[in-house]
């Protein structure tokens, strides 16, 4: 059949023509506009600043600067644990959460309108984050909505303090991040072989042992992926940290403020681009540390069915 | 298997267990939808702070919005920003994903992973690399600048609704127009180009989403021409008053239709992923 194709490799013209064009177009572009802004990133991140102005001499400056301000002066360190202490329970939380949702979804729903409920539920993720964020700050107020219904159906001493800590935050980062961890988890779920499920009834599992032997484990590649994007979502992000936590926000381990908040409050009170560009590389080998904690996971538990 | 599931299904609705899942999921969904019902309930309510009850229904929120400008005015620079760089997104995602499927040819993984890599690092780096780059060269602070950034930044989602429709394109298609005597050119821009229109219509939509709801990126590269998200990131540090309720329910509103149209176009094309199976939707 292939033999009676005329490859129009004949016209020169043509096939030149069509083939520079979409591989010469978007390499370009993103050579110029993603490799360049990166690579010049980096290069930012070993100059410094005098007089307001950039100096393009290379040195440590930045990085030997941030190292001082760990635990003194800027107090990095500590925002970066409490980034770190953050993200863990934001991700743990929002698997904790999503999962009986999506586990609900393929148990609990007919499976015609298993679709439709994920769809509906996936919905939120399409309307402005910002404006989510700010509806969680009307929501959580001191004298916002939900105390305001506390109080109104009897509840007077109930004036939760929720906004300006790091709950707060959670709150923002898990409603950000709810939908997409039901469809990784929905997938995840639905795809476990329903025949295991079957046979493990058959030998008399009860359903909490079928969960915690067979769905849970077959379903762990989702699990995993879920957990790793909710923290690296919530180390990167900037809205709800500094919207919902209010900057330094209160947790556990203290009232300290997240790191990707610290870099744009920095970059704020300075415009000191070169040391915030060596802030932000920090924080690219914190989430790259992270993926490899993920990816060492992923190996260990790999699924060996099949 | 289905089937037998499905004869349960009487046996199970009665079920406890399932009772508690579906309990679950209606709380799950209160969860989701009270910012959003918060929002579009107290755009609407004469109160300054919104507290429970309320103080009766209004527009007064509307009014001040309008007369107020600065929202309706990065309303207005992101109708430009966003459908300019959905646009050009969908361009490169095109062209992109025409040469990944098409070619072999050196750097074509490498491609593919520069263009993948603006959703996967966070924003907020992107936000100062660009920021870094383009005051180098004087560019910043323009309204072009945001579209560039945001181009590198929602090429991904747009190239990857393309490619998974031309991957429902049969490859019998462009061979046939070869064997007609077009040139790849002709056969690319009237075979190819027609074929893959939803997945480039579904592959703008979800671009613009994207660009639409972008907050750091322009935060750090927009200047003095905001976009609505860093208007409204101003506003909320400032004095938040309810026309910015009444602001959500319009943006509300108008994510409620693209949700429509990224229904209507994205999901025939993920549904049927099988390629061959379209033959009868040969353009004319």
């Amino acid at each position: 059949m292939s033999s009676v194709v005329a490859r129009p490799e004949t016209k020169r013209r043509g096939a030149n023509l069509a083939k520079w064009i979409s591989i010469g177009v978007p390499s370009l572009f993103f050579g110029a506009f993603f490799l360049g802004p990166l690579i010049y990133l980096i290069l930012l991140g070993f100059w410094r600043v005098e007089n307001y102005r950039i100096v393009e001499s290379y040195s440590f400056d930045n990085y030997i600067d941030i190292a001082q301000n760990l635990f003194a002066g800027s107090n990095y360190g500590y925002a970066i644990a409490q980034t770190l202490y953050v993200a863990a329970t934001t991700a743990i939380a929002a698997v904790a959460l999503c999962y009986p949702m999506a586990l609900a979804i393929v148990f609990a729903v007919p499976q015609r309108y298993q679709r439709l409920v994920v769809l509906l539920a996936v919905a939120p993720f399409w309307t402005s984050y910002i404006l989510r964020v700010y509806a969680w700050q009307v929501l959580l107020a001191r004298k916002g909505v939900i105390n305001a219904a506390l109080s109104y159906v009897g509840f007077n001493e109930a004036s939760i303090e929720f906004l300006y800590t790091q709950t707060a935050t959670r709150i923002g980062l898990i409603h950000y991040l709810a939908p997409i961890l039901l469809v990784i988890l929905y997938v995840a779920i639905n795809n476990v072989d329903r025949t295991l499920i079957e046979a493990a009834r058959q030998i008399g599992a009860t359903r909490l042992q079928v969960l915690w032997r067979v769905i849970v484990p077959l379903s762990r590649t989702g699990i995993i992926l879920s957990l790793s994007f909710s923290a690296l979502v919530a180390c990167g992000d900037v809205l709800s940290g500094s919207i919902l936590g209010g900057g330094a926000g209160q947790s556990l381990i203290g009232k300290l403020p997240l790191f990707a908040d610290m870099i744009i409050r920095a970059y704020t009170s300075s415009t000191n681009l070169p040391n915030t560009a060596a802030l932000a590389i920090l924080l690219v080998v914190i989430m790259l540390l992270i993926l490899g904690v993920a990816y060492w996971l992923t190996e260990r538990f790999r699924i060996n069915v099949k | 298997m289905t089937m037998a599931l499905e004869s349960e299904m009487p046996r199970r609705r009665r079920d406890p267990l399932v009772l508690l899942g579906r309990g679950y999921i209606a709380a799950a969904f209160v969860f989701l939808l009270l910012p959003i019902t918060t929002l579009i309930i107290f755009s609407f309510q004469k109160n300054q702070y919104a507290s429970i009850p309320g103080q009766g229904w209004s527009l007064r929120w509307y009014e001040k919005l309008f007369s107020d400008g600065a929202l309706v005015a990065a309303l207005q620079n992101s109708l430009i920003v966003s459908p300019v760089a959905a646009t050009g997104a969908s361009i490169i995602g095109f062209f992109a994903a025409y040469a990944i499927h098409r070619y072999r040819f050196p750097g074509r993984n490498l491609l593919l992973t520069l263009i993948m890599l603006p959703m996967l690092i966070p924003a907020l780096i992107l936000g100062i690399a660009f920021l870094g780059l383009l005051s180098r060269f004087g560019l910043e602070g323009k309204w072009y600048s945001v579209v560039v950034a945001h181009i590198v930044l929602v090429t991904a989602p747009a190239m990857a609704i393309i490619q998974l429709r031309l991957s429902q394109m049969p490859a019998s298609l462009e061979e046939a127009a070869w064997n007609l005597g077009a040139t790849e050119w002709q056969s690319l821009t009237r075979v190819v180009l027609p074929f893959t229109l939803s997945g480039i219509a579904g592959g703008w939509l979800l671009a613009f989403t994207f660009s639409f709801d972008e907050f750091i990126i322009a935060w750090f590269v927009c200047g003095f021409s905001p976009t609505l998200p860093v208007s409204i990131y101003a506003y909320i540090v400032g004095s938040a008053d309810p026309s910015l309720n009444a602001m959500a329910t319009i943006i509300f509103a108008l994510s409620g239709l693209f949700l429509l149209g990224v229904e209507l176009l994205l999901i025939p094309i993920l549904i049927r992923v099988k390629p061959g199976a379209t033959a009868e939707e040969a353009p004319h």
